[in-house]
């Protein structure tokens, strides 16, 4: 192909030959270019603006990029098949800043967190064990000093999605029971309760609901302390919070339902609980597990209600009340409406606690006058001093001879001192001297060594 | 049983008569935070850029971080981000918010999962890029951040009415260490 030019030098002679259209054609062309650069230059940012913009956009489209390499290097994970652990890294991958491990899985989960659905190939469970061993004696007669495997807690949790969970506490314990002083099953053996088995669906913090069987909120104790010593500060619970199979005298564990929440207070931090379950069996003498885990000895069922308060101004501190009604139908008796007021005013901070509560336990039989109260109180505190945590208690029962329900029980009360100490994050040694005095009994001097534990 | 009954009123004396002292001795009264040094950084709190809260106050703060609160006024879930023990950020998170330390930070949630309080289960991330991705994911997440480690992806919230750069701001840690 060729093209003909012209050259230079006979340019300009020739523009002028071509007379003056041509000459007005080429001004205002270039008046045409230059005002269109004037309104182009007058569009544009000014320096500094155009580096923020771009700066801001390339980081949010970086990170919308890596978003999206890790969902795709996550659904290609997926569908590779399990024997390919850790494919080659391809180009893209080079380009992606490096994120470690935790990131990654925190991501992962996170994203999946959004959709509630169940990945069948993951567990959704999580274990956690409490356990204690103890060496006690004691001065009564005929008690022997013994080394003591306590109870072996199984704590399984799950989240089962964002808004349901569960949860449930699977002890291993040796035997024999004590029901109001009612012994049965062998010494020596091991047994399996389901202590707690629970299901819980938060719908906002003024809204949960749970059901299964679960500790009844009567007080503070029994719902700040479950299965396991080693939470505790002492050895063992407070005889007035005793679980039922340990001698103890209020329900403890019930099946039904509950909701609890917080109430609109501002700093007052009011919180419910209202529960109705199947409560205690009141069939005498017991001889069965004295929760009604399958079926209510009658159609009644018991209420509790509890309110307590947190306030912002003092951390830690907590008081609350609670009610509990029930009717017990025991055999060959009249009915006995049951009705345990309680309160209580904690303080509680890592470095110290003081626990108080008070209550009692009122039996009035049907068609009769008879009204049986028992009151019964304690006291503990304990402060923090390093790796060690002394502690006192002091506690109290009063049950009357005649009580219908717990006639074993009468008047106990004594003081307990003792020394916790944190061997690990994870171990605790206690020695604990109990004093008890009782009506029907002589006074008995206890000493335990314990270690609890978790793992 | 005059004597027995004076034996008893001594032991509930006495208990609460050391409980009383210890009591007192543990309430201490609020120390306003100092200005940061020269060397001290500012906390960011940061949430989702979507999540419409706007201010906290420490007490808010610390119910939010010690998982005692679920969800957000808009009904979110909340989700807890905390960077990996041993990182100054966290070490100021748990001793100005928390008022714990690492021991009673874990006892805490454990006792709380226990107990069946607790809903929220903190996410721990290592790094401050770990952190944002998270919040800037998770439209119900908060975490914290060195004010100079934010940017554009995460929204900072005011605790007790002020901004990370706003005079009387509370939440202080002490330099990165250097590598």
């Amino acid at each position: 192909m060729k093209v003909s030019t012209l050259p230079p030098s006979r340019v300009l002679p020739a523009l002028e030959l071509t007379g003056w259209r041509v000459r007005r054609r080429i001004l205002s062309l270039l008046l045409g270019s230059l005002a269109t650069a004037t309104i182009l230059q007058a569009q544009q940012p000014k320096p500094g603006d155009v580096t923020a913009l771009d700066k801001q956009t390339l980081q949010l489209l970086l990170q919308r990029i890596d978003q999206l390499e890790s969902r795709v290097r996550q659904l290609e994970a997926e569908r590779q098949p399990a024997a390919v652990v850790s494919p080659a890294p391809g180009p893209t991958q080079k380009s992606t800043p490096p994120v470690n491990e935790p990131e990654q899985q925190a991501e992962s989960q996170a994203e999946s967190a959004v959709p509630e659905r169940m990945d069948l190939s993951k567990t959704l469970l999580r274990l956690r064990g409490f356990g204690d061993i103890t060496l006690h004696g004691d001065t009564r007669k005929g008690n022997t000093t013994a080394f003591t495997l306590g109870q072996l807690n199984l704590f399984v949790t799950s989240d089962i999605s964002e808004k349901f969970k569960f949860l449930s506490e699977i002890v291993f314990e040796g035997g024999p029971d004590n029901i109001y002083g009612v012994t049965r099953g062998e010494i020596n053996t091991f047994s399996v309760d389901v202590e707690r088995y629970l299901i819980q669906y938060s719908y906002n913090d003024y809204l949960n609901v749970a059901a299964g069987r679960f500790h009844t909120a009567i007080g503070y104790y029994n719902t700040a302390y479950h299965h396991s010593t080693w939470f505790q500060t002492t050895t063992a619970r407070p005889f007035l919070f005793q679980f039922e199979d340990r001698g103890g005298i209020l329900p403890v564990h019930t099946v039904g339902a509950s909701a609890f929440g917080l109430i609109p207070s501002g700093r007052l931090g009011l919180h419910y609980v209202a529960e109705v379950g199947n409560g205690r069996a009141s069939r005498s003498p017991l001889t069965q597990e004295p929760v009604q885990n399958v079926v209510d000895d009658q159609n009644h069922k018991a209420f509790n209600l509890a309110l307590f308060a947190r306030p912002e101004a003092i951390r830690g501190l907590q008081v609350g009340f609670s009610v509990y009604r029930d009717l017990l139908a025991p055999i060959n008796s009249p009915r006995i409406g049951e009705t345990i007021l309680a309160a209580h005013a904690v303080f509680v901070r890592p470095r110290f606690e003081w626990l108080n509560e008070a209550l009692v336990v009122r039996h009035a039989i049907f068609g009769t006058s008879q009204v049986f109260n028992t009151p019964g109180f304690y006291t503990q505190f304990s402060r923090q001093l390093g790796y060690y945590r002394p502690y006192f208690r002091y506690q109290y029962v009063n049950a009357s001879g005649t009580e219908p329900v717990f006639p074993d029980v009468r008047l106990r009360q004594g003081p307990s001192v003792g020394l916790r100490y944190d061997a690990s994050e994870s171990v605790a040694l206690k020695l604990q001297y109990d004093y008890t005095a009782s009506r029907a009994r002589a006074a008995k001097n206890a000493l335990a060594l314990q270690v609890g534990f978790t793992f | 049983m005059p004597r027995r009954g004076a034996i008893l009123h001594v032991f509930i004396g006495a208990g609460f008569l050391a409980g009383a002292l210890s009591f007192a001795s543990d309430l201490r009264p609020f120390i306003p935070s100092e200005p940061p040094t020269a060397s001290e950084q500012n906390l960011a709190v940061v949430v989702n850029l979507s999540n419409p809260i706007e201010n906290l106050s420490m007490a808010e703060l610390r119910n939010l971080f010690l998982g005692e609160r679920s969800h957000w006024p808009n009904g979110r879930r909340i989700t807890l981000v905390m960077m990996e023990p041993g990182q100054p950020e966290r070490a100021a998170v748990l001793g100005l918010i928390c008022q714990m330390n690492e021991s009673d930070f874990k006892n805490h949630f454990l006792r709380g999962l226990f107990t069946g309080e607790v809903f929220v289960s903190p996410k721990t991330l290592a790094t401050p890029v770990g952190v944002r991705k998270f919040v800037f994911n998770v439209p119900g997440a908060i975490g914290y951040l060195r004010a100079t480690d934010v940017d554009a992806s995460v929204k900072v919230i005011r605790v007790d009415e002020r901004l990370p750069e706003e005079k009387g701001y509370r939440l202080h840690i002490p330099p990165r260490p250097s590598k």
